[in-house]
Protein backbone atom coordinates (compact mmCIF):
# COMPACT_ATOMS: atom_id res chain seq x y z
CA UNK A 1 0.00 0.00 0.00
CA UNK A 2 1.23 3.63 -0.89
CA UNK A 3 2.55 5.67 1.77
CA UNK A 4 0.54 4.00 4.30
CA UNK A 5 0.99 5.90 7.53
CA UNK A 6 3.51 3.48 10.51
CA UNK A 7 1.49 3.81 13.85
CA UNK A 8 3.39 2.78 16.76
CA UNK A 9 2.17 -1.09 17.21
CA UNK A 10 -0.24 -0.44 20.65
CA UNK A 11 -1.88 2.32 18.62
CA UNK A 12 -2.45 -0.63 15.69
CA UNK A 13 -3.80 -3.04 18.29
CA UNK A 14 -5.97 -0.24 19.75
CA UNK A 15 -7.75 1.16 16.67
CA UNK A 16 -8.40 -3.14 15.80
CA UNK A 17 -9.79 -3.41 18.90
CA UNK A 18 -12.65 -1.05 18.84
CA UNK A 19 -13.20 -1.21 15.11
CA UNK A 20 -13.97 -5.46 16.49
CA UNK A 21 -16.07 -4.13 19.14
CA UNK A 22 -17.73 -1.49 16.58
CA UNK A 23 -18.42 -4.37 14.22
CA UNK A 24 -20.13 -6.54 16.82
CA UNK A 25 -23.10 -3.61 17.27
CA UNK A 26 -23.20 -4.37 13.75
CA UNK A 27 -23.59 -8.08 13.65
CA UNK A 28 -26.08 -7.81 17.04
CA UNK A 29 -28.30 -5.23 14.79
CA UNK A 30 -28.05 -7.79 11.95
CA UNK A 31 -29.24 -10.76 13.56
CA UNK A 32 -31.93 -9.31 15.99
CA UNK A 33 -33.62 -7.30 13.00
CA UNK A 34 -35.65 -10.68 12.00
CA UNK A 35 -37.56 -12.03 15.63
CA UNK A 36 -37.44 -8.71 17.17
CA UNK A 37 -38.85 -6.57 14.21
CA UNK A 38 -41.59 -9.67 13.64
CA UNK A 39 -42.59 -9.51 17.51
CA UNK A 40 -42.94 -5.50 17.12
CA UNK A 41 -45.18 -5.70 14.14
CA UNK A 42 -47.53 -8.50 15.95
CA UNK A 43 -47.69 -6.22 19.26
CA UNK A 44 -48.28 -2.93 17.09
CA UNK A 45 -50.88 -4.49 14.49
CA UNK A 46 -52.61 -6.82 17.31
CA UNK A 47 -51.67 -9.50 15.19
CA UNK B 1 -14.70 24.93 18.70
CA UNK B 2 -13.67 26.04 22.20
CA UNK B 3 -10.30 25.98 22.31
CA UNK B 4 -7.49 28.07 20.50
CA UNK B 5 -5.01 25.63 18.79
CA UNK B 6 -1.42 26.69 18.05
CA UNK B 7 0.08 24.09 15.33
CA UNK B 8 2.78 22.94 13.86
CA UNK B 9 3.02 21.37 10.80
CA UNK B 10 5.70 18.96 10.27
CA UNK B 11 5.50 18.32 6.49
CA UNK B 12 6.08 15.10 4.77
CA UNK B 13 8.83 14.53 2.74
CA UNK B 14 7.99 12.50 0.05
CA UNK B 15 4.41 13.49 -2.30
CA UNK B 16 2.30 10.84 -3.56
CA UNK B 17 3.18 7.63 -6.00
CA UNK B 18 2.50 8.49 -9.76
CA UNK B 19 0.23 6.71 -12.22
CA UNK B 20 -2.99 4.63 -11.61
CA UNK B 21 -1.62 3.02 -8.16
CA UNK B 22 -2.05 5.93 -6.39
CA UNK B 23 -5.48 6.03 -6.88
CA UNK B 24 -5.71 2.04 -6.72
CA UNK B 25 -3.63 1.59 -4.25
CA UNK B 26 -3.80 4.18 -2.06
CA UNK B 27 -4.34 4.64 1.75
CA UNK B 28 -4.13 8.56 2.11
CA UNK B 29 -7.00 10.11 3.55
CA UNK B 30 -7.16 13.09 0.93
CA UNK B 31 -6.50 11.18 -2.13
CA UNK B 32 -9.51 8.72 -0.82
CA UNK B 33 -11.27 11.79 -0.12
CA UNK B 34 -11.24 13.09 -3.36
CA UNK B 35 -12.13 9.59 -5.36
CA UNK B 36 -15.58 9.74 -3.03
CA UNK B 37 -16.15 13.34 -4.31
CA UNK B 38 -15.54 12.60 -7.93
CA UNK B 39 -17.34 9.19 -7.74
CA UNK B 40 -20.19 10.85 -6.14
CA UNK B 41 -20.08 13.37 -8.71
CA UNK B 42 -20.37 11.56 -11.67
CA UNK B 43 -23.35 9.65 -9.56
CA UNK B 44 -24.77 12.97 -9.39
CA UNK B 45 -24.96 13.45 -12.88
CA UNK B 46 -26.14 10.13 -13.66
CA UNK B 47 -29.19 10.24 -10.79
CA UNK B 48 -29.91 13.89 -12.12
CA UNK B 49 -30.31 12.37 -16.35
CA UNK B 50 -33.13 10.19 -14.88
CA UNK B 51 -34.84 12.96 -13.04
CA UNK B 52 -34.92 15.00 -16.35
CA UNK B 53 -36.63 11.87 -18.19
CA UNK B 54 -38.72 11.63 -14.76
CA UNK B 55 -39.22 15.18 -15.14
CA UNK B 56 -39.89 15.91 -18.93
CA UNK B 57 -42.88 13.22 -19.34
CA UNK B 58 -44.59 14.75 -16.53
CA UNK B 59 -44.48 18.22 -18.59
CA UNK B 60 -47.81 17.01 -20.07
CA UNK B 61 -50.30 14.42 -19.51
CA UNK B 62 -49.98 11.44 -21.17
CA UNK B 63 -47.52 8.87 -22.01
CA UNK B 64 -45.01 10.85 -24.60
CA UNK B 65 -41.41 9.60 -23.84
CA UNK B 66 -41.84 6.38 -21.31
CA UNK B 67 -44.03 3.55 -20.33
CA UNK B 68 -44.93 3.24 -16.68
CA UNK B 69 -42.83 0.20 -15.70
CA UNK B 70 -39.57 2.07 -17.23
CA UNK B 71 -41.20 5.52 -15.59
CA UNK B 72 -40.84 4.05 -12.05
CA UNK B 73 -37.76 1.98 -12.83
CA UNK B 74 -36.36 5.30 -13.69
CA UNK B 75 -37.96 6.54 -10.00
CA UNK B 76 -36.25 3.96 -8.16
CA UNK B 77 -32.77 4.16 -9.93
CA UNK B 78 -32.64 7.91 -9.17
CA UNK B 79 -33.92 7.59 -5.50
CA UNK B 80 -31.35 4.96 -4.86
CA UNK B 81 -28.30 6.94 -6.72
CA UNK B 82 -29.01 9.74 -5.17
CA UNK B 83 -29.14 8.63 -1.81
CA UNK B 84 -26.36 5.75 -2.53
CA UNK B 85 -24.14 6.73 -4.96
CA UNK B 86 -23.84 10.54 -4.33
CA UNK B 87 -25.05 12.45 -0.82
CA UNK B 88 -23.55 9.37 0.89
CA UNK B 89 -20.64 9.04 -1.12
CA UNK B 90 -19.73 12.97 -0.71
CA UNK B 91 -20.65 13.16 2.80
CA UNK B 92 -17.96 10.15 3.12
CA UNK B 93 -15.40 12.30 1.11
CA UNK B 94 -15.55 15.45 3.08
CA UNK B 95 -15.24 13.11 6.55
CA UNK B 96 -11.80 11.66 4.70
CA UNK B 97 -10.72 14.82 3.89
CA UNK B 98 -11.56 16.87 6.83
CA UNK B 99 -11.95 14.98 9.90
CA UNK B 100 -8.07 13.81 9.95
CA UNK B 101 -7.06 17.33 9.18
CA UNK B 102 -9.51 18.91 12.05
CA UNK B 103 -8.63 16.38 14.61
CA UNK B 104 -4.73 16.98 13.76
CA UNK B 105 -4.61 12.92 12.99
CA UNK B 106 -1.55 11.81 10.14
CA UNK B 107 -4.37 9.79 8.69
CA UNK B 108 -7.43 7.85 9.43
CA UNK B 109 -7.08 4.82 11.92
CA UNK B 110 -7.91 1.76 9.16
CA UNK B 111 -6.05 3.05 6.19
CA UNK B 112 -6.14 -0.30 4.30
CA UNK B 113 -10.21 -0.46 4.87
CA UNK B 114 -10.45 2.99 4.16
CA UNK B 115 -9.22 1.65 0.45
CA UNK B 116 -11.20 -1.33 0.67
CA UNK B 117 -14.33 1.31 1.64
CA UNK B 118 -14.06 3.04 -1.33
CA UNK B 119 -13.37 0.44 -3.85
CA UNK B 120 -16.65 -1.24 -2.81
CA UNK B 121 -18.32 1.45 -4.45
CA UNK B 122 -17.71 1.35 -8.29
CA UNK B 123 -18.54 -2.46 -8.07
CA UNK B 124 -21.86 -1.81 -6.58
CA UNK B 125 -22.74 1.23 -8.78
CA UNK B 126 -21.90 -1.29 -11.15
CA UNK B 127 -24.67 -3.41 -9.87
CA UNK B 128 -26.78 -0.84 -9.39
CA UNK B 129 -27.12 -0.17 -13.11
CA UNK B 130 -27.09 -3.65 -14.12
CA UNK B 131 -30.14 -3.52 -12.22
CA UNK B 132 -31.35 -0.67 -14.22
CA UNK B 133 -30.56 -2.20 -17.63
CA UNK B 134 -30.72 -5.84 -17.46
CA UNK B 135 -34.63 -5.58 -18.41
CA UNK B 136 -34.10 -4.57 -21.72
CA UNK B 137 -32.13 -7.54 -22.49
CA UNK B 138 -34.16 -10.72 -24.04
CA UNK B 139 -35.09 -12.93 -20.75
CA UNK B 140 -33.70 -10.15 -18.11
CA UNK B 141 -36.98 -9.92 -16.66
CA UNK B 142 -39.43 -7.04 -15.49
CA UNK B 143 -38.33 -2.88 -14.87
CA UNK B 144 -38.05 -2.71 -11.27
CA UNK B 145 -41.19 -0.76 -10.68
CA UNK B 146 -41.25 -0.48 -6.64
CA UNK B 147 -39.29 2.63 -5.70
CA UNK B 148 -36.26 2.70 -3.44
CA UNK B 149 -38.71 1.64 -0.67
CA UNK B 150 -38.79 -2.02 -2.52
CA UNK B 151 -41.89 -3.18 -0.72
CA UNK B 152 -43.10 -6.91 -1.29
CA UNK B 153 -45.36 -8.03 -2.68
CA UNK B 154 -44.11 -6.23 -5.83
CA UNK B 155 -40.78 -6.55 -5.02
CA UNK B 156 -41.07 -10.42 -4.86
CA UNK B 157 -42.60 -9.88 -8.43
CA UNK B 158 -40.14 -8.19 -10.25
CA UNK B 159 -37.34 -10.17 -12.42
CA UNK B 160 -33.65 -11.01 -11.38
CA UNK B 161 -33.49 -7.31 -11.89
CA UNK B 162 -34.21 -7.01 -7.85
CA UNK B 163 -31.43 -9.60 -7.17
CA UNK B 164 -28.86 -6.98 -8.97
CA UNK B 165 -30.32 -4.13 -7.00
CA UNK B 166 -30.15 -6.47 -3.37
CA UNK B 167 -26.62 -7.08 -4.26
CA UNK B 168 -25.68 -3.49 -4.68
CA UNK B 169 -27.40 -2.77 -1.84
CA UNK B 170 -25.35 -5.17 -0.01
CA UNK B 171 -22.18 -3.96 -1.22
CA UNK B 172 -23.26 -0.20 -0.56
CA UNK B 173 -24.28 -0.98 2.95
CA UNK B 174 -20.54 -2.90 3.17
CA UNK B 175 -18.91 0.10 1.86
CA UNK B 176 -20.79 2.58 4.38
CA UNK B 177 -20.15 0.15 7.48
CA UNK B 178 -16.38 -0.01 7.00
CA UNK B 179 -16.23 3.67 6.70
CA UNK B 180 -18.54 4.28 9.73
CA UNK B 181 -16.28 1.97 11.80
CA UNK B 182 -12.97 3.58 10.52
CA UNK B 183 -15.08 7.26 10.80
CA UNK B 184 -15.77 6.21 14.31
CA UNK B 185 -11.95 4.85 15.59
CA UNK B 186 -9.96 7.83 14.06
CA UNK B 187 -12.10 10.19 16.30
CA UNK B 188 -11.94 7.76 19.55
CA UNK B 189 -8.51 6.78 18.97
CA UNK B 190 -6.48 9.68 16.91
CA UNK B 191 -7.51 13.00 18.03
CA UNK B 192 -4.23 14.73 18.75
CA UNK B 193 -2.88 14.47 22.00
CA UNK B 194 -5.08 17.25 24.81
CA UNK B 195 -7.70 17.39 21.83
CA UNK B 196 -10.68 16.77 24.36
CA UNK B 197 -13.95 15.20 22.53
CA UNK B 198 -16.21 18.23 23.61
CA UNK B 199 -13.73 20.40 21.58
CA UNK B 200 -14.15 18.76 18.46
CA UNK B 201 -15.58 20.87 15.44
CA UNK B 202 -19.56 19.97 15.31
CA UNK B 203 -18.87 18.79 11.41
CA UNK B 204 -16.48 15.80 13.85
CA UNK B 205 -19.17 15.27 15.94
CA UNK B 206 -21.90 15.43 13.18
CA UNK B 207 -19.51 12.76 11.53
CA UNK B 208 -19.43 10.44 15.05
CA UNK B 209 -23.21 10.72 15.27
CA UNK B 210 -23.92 9.84 12.06
CA UNK B 211 -21.17 6.79 11.78
CA UNK B 212 -22.88 5.34 14.98
CA UNK B 213 -26.51 5.60 13.09
CA UNK B 214 -25.11 3.80 9.86
CA UNK B 215 -23.69 0.84 12.04
CA UNK B 216 -27.49 0.62 14.20
CA UNK B 217 -29.41 0.85 11.01
CA UNK B 218 -27.46 -0.60 7.77
CA UNK B 219 -27.46 -3.81 9.04
CA UNK B 220 -31.12 -4.01 10.05
CA UNK B 221 -31.46 -3.43 6.14
CA UNK B 222 -29.18 -5.61 5.27
CA UNK B 223 -31.42 -8.39 7.20
CA UNK B 224 -34.61 -7.27 5.41
CA UNK B 225 -33.24 -7.37 2.31
CA UNK B 226 -31.90 -10.47 2.91
CA UNK B 227 -34.90 -11.96 3.63
CA UNK B 228 -36.63 -10.46 0.92
CA UNK B 229 -33.70 -12.54 -1.45
CA UNK B 230 -34.73 -16.00 0.79
CA UNK B 231 -38.35 -15.23 -0.45
CA UNK B 232 -37.77 -14.92 -4.12
CA UNK B 233 -35.38 -17.60 -4.13
CA UNK B 234 -35.15 -20.27 -1.47
CA UNK B 235 -38.85 -20.71 -0.42
CA UNK B 236 -39.25 -19.11 2.99
CA UNK B 237 -42.38 -16.71 3.19
CA UNK B 238 -41.56 -14.28 5.75
CA UNK B 239 -43.10 -11.37 3.55
CA UNK B 240 -45.76 -13.75 1.38
CA UNK B 241 -48.87 -13.56 2.92
CA UNK B 242 -49.77 -16.93 1.82
CA UNK B 243 -47.06 -18.76 3.51
CA UNK B 244 -48.15 -17.27 6.83
CA UNK B 245 -45.56 -14.17 6.34
CA UNK B 246 -46.45 -10.29 6.76
CA UNK B 247 -45.72 -7.84 3.94
CA UNK B 248 -45.98 -5.05 6.52
CA UNK B 249 -42.99 -6.54 8.35
CA UNK B 250 -40.87 -5.52 5.79
CA UNK B 251 -42.28 -2.23 5.51
CA UNK B 252 -40.93 -2.11 9.42
CA UNK B 253 -37.46 -3.13 8.71
CA UNK B 254 -37.23 -0.79 5.77
CA UNK B 255 -38.09 2.36 7.61
CA UNK B 256 -36.13 1.45 10.70
CA UNK B 257 -32.98 1.83 8.50
CA UNK B 258 -35.14 4.21 6.08
CA UNK B 259 -35.99 6.94 8.54
CA UNK B 260 -32.69 7.49 10.48
CA UNK B 261 -31.11 7.16 6.32
CA UNK B 262 -32.56 10.98 6.30
CA UNK B 263 -30.44 12.10 9.23
CA UNK B 264 -27.74 10.12 8.04
CA UNK B 265 -27.88 11.89 4.53
CA UNK B 266 -28.15 15.46 6.41
CA UNK B 267 -26.12 15.34 9.89
CA UNK B 268 -22.95 15.58 8.65
CA UNK B 269 -24.16 18.39 6.42
CA UNK B 270 -25.51 20.28 9.02
CA UNK B 271 -22.35 19.67 10.69
CA UNK B 272 -20.44 21.54 7.53
CA UNK B 273 -22.99 24.99 8.18
CA UNK B 274 -21.19 25.02 12.02
CA UNK B 275 -17.56 25.03 10.35
CA UNK B 276 -18.72 27.90 7.85
CA UNK B 277 -21.25 29.93 10.00
CA UNK B 278 -17.95 31.60 12.49
CA UNK B 279 -16.38 32.13 9.47
CA UNK B 280 -18.58 34.12 7.87
CA UNK B 281 -20.41 35.65 10.83
CA UNK B 282 -17.13 36.45 12.38
CA UNK B 283 -18.70 35.36 15.82
CA UNK B 284 -17.56 32.12 17.69
CA UNK B 285 -20.52 29.53 17.00
CA UNK B 286 -23.76 30.06 19.49
CA UNK B 287 -23.59 26.90 21.80
CA UNK B 288 -21.34 24.48 20.80
CA UNK B 289 -22.47 21.70 23.48
CA UNK B 290 -25.81 21.95 22.86
CA UNK B 291 -25.14 21.60 19.50
CA UNK B 292 -23.86 18.05 20.09
CA UNK B 293 -26.59 17.38 22.24
CA UNK B 294 -29.00 18.47 19.68
CA UNK B 295 -27.59 16.14 17.19
CA UNK B 296 -26.97 13.44 19.48
CA UNK B 297 -30.91 13.77 20.33
CA UNK B 298 -32.14 13.41 16.84
CA UNK B 299 -30.36 10.54 16.00
CA UNK B 300 -31.69 8.72 19.11
CA UNK B 301 -35.47 10.14 18.35
CA UNK B 302 -34.80 9.34 14.49
CA UNK B 303 -34.45 5.69 15.25
CA UNK B 304 -38.00 5.33 17.00
CA UNK B 305 -40.07 7.09 15.25
CA UNK B 306 -39.87 4.71 11.25
CA UNK B 307 -43.47 3.77 11.42
CA UNK B 308 -44.74 7.44 10.72
CA UNK B 309 -44.01 6.67 6.85
CA UNK B 310 -46.76 3.95 7.29
CA UNK B 311 -49.76 5.47 8.77
CA UNK B 312 -52.34 4.28 5.81
CA UNK B 313 -51.07 0.75 6.71
CA UNK B 314 -53.34 -0.20 9.39
CA UNK B 315 -51.42 0.02 12.65
CA UNK B 316 -53.29 0.44 15.82
CA UNK B 317 -54.47 3.44 17.36
CA UNK B 318 -51.77 3.42 20.50
CA UNK B 319 -49.15 3.04 17.77
CA UNK B 320 -50.06 5.39 15.63
CA UNK B 321 -50.32 7.90 18.29
CA UNK B 322 -46.58 6.86 19.55
CA UNK B 323 -45.15 7.66 16.00
CA UNK B 324 -47.34 11.02 15.58
CA UNK B 325 -46.06 12.20 19.25
CA UNK B 326 -42.42 11.18 18.63
CA UNK B 327 -41.98 12.42 15.33
CA UNK B 328 -42.64 15.81 16.09
CA UNK B 329 -40.90 16.18 19.52
CA UNK B 330 -37.85 15.78 16.59
CA UNK B 331 -38.73 19.33 15.62
CA UNK B 332 -37.16 20.41 18.50
CA UNK B 333 -33.73 19.31 18.53
CA UNK B 334 -33.68 20.37 14.75
CA UNK B 335 -35.21 23.87 16.02
CA UNK B 336 -32.62 23.99 18.14
CA UNK B 337 -29.65 23.72 15.97
CA UNK B 338 -31.50 26.14 13.78
CA UNK B 339 -31.82 28.57 16.47
CA UNK B 340 -27.95 28.55 17.50
CA UNK B 341 -27.02 28.96 13.51
CA UNK B 342 -29.34 31.88 13.16
CA UNK B 343 -27.53 32.84 17.14
CA UNK B 344 -24.48 32.83 15.11
CA UNK B 345 -25.53 34.90 12.73
CA UNK B 346 -27.10 37.44 14.75
CA UNK B 347 -25.25 40.69 15.27
CA UNK B 348 -22.45 39.29 13.13
CA UNK B 349 -20.54 40.59 10.73
CA UNK B 350 -21.69 39.00 8.10
CA UNK B 351 -20.31 38.94 4.38
CA UNK B 352 -22.19 36.20 1.88
CA UNK B 353 -19.22 34.11 -0.33
CA UNK B 354 -21.05 31.52 -2.06
CA UNK B 355 -20.60 28.65 1.22
CA UNK B 356 -22.33 31.39 3.51
CA UNK B 357 -24.67 31.90 0.58
CA UNK B 358 -26.04 28.41 0.73
CA UNK B 359 -25.72 28.02 4.42
CA UNK B 360 -28.51 30.95 4.60
CA UNK B 361 -30.35 29.36 1.71
CA UNK B 362 -30.35 26.13 3.79
CA UNK B 363 -31.43 27.70 6.72
CA UNK B 364 -34.88 29.12 4.95
CA UNK B 365 -35.22 26.33 3.19
CA UNK B 366 -34.35 23.58 5.12
CA UNK B 367 -36.81 24.84 7.76
CA UNK B 368 -39.53 25.44 4.73
CA UNK B 369 -38.97 21.31 4.48
CA UNK B 370 -39.50 20.83 8.02
CA UNK B 371 -42.25 22.48 8.49
CA UNK B 372 -44.25 20.47 6.09
CA UNK B 373 -42.73 17.51 7.31
CA UNK B 374 -44.78 18.39 10.61
CA UNK B 375 -47.90 18.45 8.51
CA UNK B 376 -46.80 14.68 7.43
CA UNK B 377 -46.02 13.50 10.96
CA UNK B 378 -49.71 14.60 12.12
CA UNK B 379 -52.25 11.19 11.24
CA UNK B 380 -54.93 13.23 9.90
CA UNK B 381 -53.37 15.11 7.61
CA UNK B 382 -50.96 12.66 6.79
CA UNK B 383 -54.08 10.29 5.34
CA UNK B 384 -54.89 13.08 2.87
CA UNK B 385 -51.41 13.81 1.60
CA UNK B 386 -49.82 10.18 1.47
CA UNK B 387 -48.48 8.76 -1.43
CA UNK B 388 -49.28 12.37 -2.86
CA UNK B 389 -46.58 15.03 -4.73
CA UNK B 390 -46.79 16.28 -1.51
CA UNK B 391 -44.47 14.13 0.17
CA UNK B 392 -42.34 14.51 -3.29
CA UNK B 393 -42.38 18.29 -2.40
CA UNK B 394 -41.75 17.86 1.28
CA UNK B 395 -38.83 15.33 0.86
CA UNK B 396 -36.90 16.91 -1.40
CA UNK B 397 -37.26 20.45 0.85
CA UNK B 398 -35.71 17.97 3.19
CA UNK B 399 -32.89 16.40 1.19
CA UNK B 400 -31.70 19.18 -0.92
CA UNK B 401 -31.34 22.20 1.32
CA UNK B 402 -31.16 19.64 4.43
CA UNK B 403 -28.36 17.24 2.66
CA UNK B 404 -26.88 18.52 -0.90
CA UNK B 405 -26.59 22.25 -0.64
CA UNK B 406 -24.52 21.59 2.76
CA UNK B 407 -22.40 19.35 0.69
CA UNK B 408 -22.34 22.29 -1.98
CA UNK B 409 -21.41 24.80 0.42
CA UNK B 410 -18.97 22.32 2.13
CA UNK B 411 -17.12 21.68 -1.59
CA UNK B 412 -16.69 26.19 -1.44
CA UNK B 413 -15.74 26.58 1.75
CA UNK B 414 -12.74 24.03 1.79
CA UNK B 415 -11.82 23.55 -2.16
CA UNK B 416 -9.30 26.29 -1.53
CA UNK B 417 -8.10 24.20 1.34
CA UNK B 418 -7.69 20.91 -1.28
CA UNK B 419 -6.98 22.64 -4.09
CA UNK B 420 -4.38 25.66 -3.44
CA UNK B 421 -6.63 28.05 -5.24
CA UNK B 422 -9.98 30.09 -4.79
CA UNK B 423 -13.02 29.31 -6.81
CA UNK B 424 -14.60 31.93 -9.13
CA UNK B 425 -16.54 33.55 -6.66
CA UNK B 426 -18.58 35.26 -9.57
CA UNK B 427 -19.23 32.16 -11.33
CA UNK B 428 -20.06 30.25 -7.97
CA UNK B 429 -22.62 33.10 -7.03
CA UNK B 430 -24.06 32.39 -10.20
CA UNK B 431 -24.20 28.65 -9.95
CA UNK B 432 -26.27 29.39 -6.19
CA UNK B 433 -28.69 31.46 -7.42
CA UNK B 434 -29.06 29.89 -10.69
CA UNK B 435 -29.26 26.31 -8.77
CA UNK B 436 -31.27 27.92 -5.93
CA UNK B 437 -34.23 29.86 -7.55
CA UNK B 438 -34.46 26.76 -10.21
CA UNK B 439 -34.92 24.48 -7.43
CA UNK B 440 -38.27 26.19 -6.13
CA UNK B 441 -39.51 26.57 -9.21
CA UNK B 442 -39.07 22.88 -9.65
CA UNK B 443 -40.70 21.60 -6.38
CA UNK B 444 -42.76 24.46 -4.63
CA UNK B 445 -45.50 23.92 -7.32
CA UNK B 446 -45.59 19.96 -6.38
CA UNK B 447 -47.06 21.04 -2.79
CA UNK B 448 -50.22 22.31 -4.54
CA UNK B 449 -50.03 19.62 -6.82
CA UNK B 450 -49.97 17.17 -4.18
CA UNK B 451 -52.69 18.84 -1.98
CA UNK B 452 -55.11 19.23 -5.37
CA UNK B 453 -54.57 15.09 -5.48
CA UNK B 454 -51.79 14.07 -7.56
CA UNK B 455 -50.36 11.10 -6.84
CA UNK B 456 -46.85 10.23 -6.92
CA UNK B 457 -45.16 7.62 -8.90
CA UNK B 458 -47.59 8.07 -11.96
CA UNK B 459 -46.39 8.43 -15.38
CA UNK B 460 -49.62 10.23 -16.23
CA UNK B 461 -51.92 12.78 -14.85
CA UNK B 462 -55.07 14.26 -14.81
CA UNK B 463 -55.61 17.26 -17.47
CA UNK B 464 -55.99 19.65 -14.49
CA UNK B 465 -52.46 19.01 -13.14
CA UNK B 466 -51.14 20.37 -16.27
CA UNK B 467 -49.91 24.15 -15.45
CA UNK B 468 -47.88 23.09 -12.30
CA UNK B 469 -46.53 20.13 -14.06
CA UNK B 470 -45.29 22.59 -17.00
CA UNK B 471 -43.91 25.06 -14.15
CA UNK B 472 -41.93 21.99 -12.37
CA UNK B 473 -40.49 20.34 -15.18
CA UNK B 474 -39.33 23.92 -16.72
CA UNK B 475 -37.56 24.75 -13.28
CA UNK B 476 -36.30 20.63 -13.47
CA UNK B 477 -34.13 21.49 -16.45
CA UNK B 478 -32.61 25.14 -15.47
CA UNK B 479 -32.15 23.32 -11.99
CA UNK B 480 -30.19 20.49 -14.40
CA UNK B 481 -28.52 22.45 -16.58
CA UNK B 482 -27.10 24.31 -12.96
CA UNK B 483 -24.82 21.32 -12.03
CA UNK B 484 -23.14 21.99 -15.36
CA UNK B 485 -22.19 25.29 -14.40
CA UNK B 486 -21.05 23.57 -11.04
CA UNK B 487 -18.66 21.18 -12.85
CA UNK B 488 -17.39 23.84 -14.79
CA UNK B 489 -16.78 25.81 -11.93
CA UNK B 490 -14.35 22.77 -9.50
CA UNK B 491 -12.44 22.30 -13.03
CA UNK B 492 -11.64 25.76 -13.21
CA UNK B 493 -10.79 25.63 -9.73
CA UNK B 494 -8.56 22.83 -10.09
CA UNK B 495 -7.03 23.51 -13.14
CA UNK B 496 -5.26 27.21 -11.49
CA UNK B 497 -6.77 30.39 -9.96
CA UNK B 498 -5.80 32.99 -7.61
CA UNK B 499 -3.48 31.14 -4.79
CA UNK B 500 -5.47 30.64 -1.64
CA UNK B 501 -3.34 31.13 1.41
CA UNK B 502 -3.18 28.23 4.39
CA UNK B 503 -6.15 29.73 6.16
CA UNK B 504 -8.11 30.57 2.67
CA UNK B 505 -11.12 32.43 4.44
CA UNK B 506 -9.60 35.67 6.89
CA UNK B 507 -11.46 34.87 9.82
CA UNK B 508 -11.59 30.95 9.01
CA UNK B 509 -10.60 28.71 12.31
CA UNK B 510 -9.65 25.14 13.10
CA UNK B 511 -6.57 22.59 12.47
CA UNK B 512 -7.41 22.11 8.80
CA UNK B 513 -6.65 25.95 8.85
CA UNK B 514 -2.78 25.27 9.95
CA UNK B 515 -1.56 23.39 7.20
CA UNK B 516 -0.96 24.18 3.90
CA UNK B 517 -3.07 24.80 0.91
CA UNK B 518 -3.14 22.72 -0.59
CA UNK B 519 -2.18 20.85 2.04
CA UNK B 520 1.21 18.02 1.81
CA UNK B 521 0.66 14.70 0.81
CA UNK B 522 0.50 13.43 4.52
CA UNK B 523 -0.05 15.90 7.43
CA UNK B 524 0.23 16.12 11.11
CA UNK B 525 3.30 13.52 10.91
CA UNK B 526 3.96 15.46 14.45
CA UNK B 527 0.43 16.44 15.91
CA UNK B 528 -0.22 19.57 16.65
CA UNK B 529 -0.50 20.71 19.78
CA UNK B 530 -3.45 22.20 21.53
CA UNK B 531 -3.75 24.84 23.36
CA UNK B 532 -7.09 25.13 25.93
CA UNK B 533 -8.31 28.65 25.88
Amino acid sequence: MAGRPNYPAELRRKNVRLALGVALIVVFMAITAIPFWKGLVALATGG
Amino acid sequence: MTTATVAHDDHAHHGPPSGIKRWLFSTNHKDIGTMYLVFALIMLFLGGASAMVIRAELFMPGLQLVQPDLYNNLLTNHALIMIFGAVMPAAAGLANWMIPLMIGAPDMALPRMNNLSFWILPAAALMLILSFIVPFFPGGGSQINTGWTLYPPLSLQVGMSMDFLIFALHLLGISSVLASINIIVTIFNMRAPGLRMMQLPIFVWAWLVTAFLLVLVVPVLAAGITMLLFDRHFGTSFFIAAGGGDPVLFQHIFWFFGHPEVYILILPSLGVLASILPTFSRKPLFGHHSLIGAMIAIAALGMIVWAHHQYTVGMSLAAVQYFMLMTILISIPVGLIIFNYMMTMWRGAMTFETPMLFTVAIILMFSFGGLTGVMLAVVPADMQYHDSMFVVAHFHYVLLPGAVWGLFAGVFYWLPKWTGHMYDERLAKTFFWVHVVSFNITFFPQHFLGLAGMPRRIADYNIMFTEFNMISSVGAFFFGLSHLLFLYIIIKTVRGGEKAKARAWEHAEGLEWEVDSPPAHHTWTTPPKIKTA
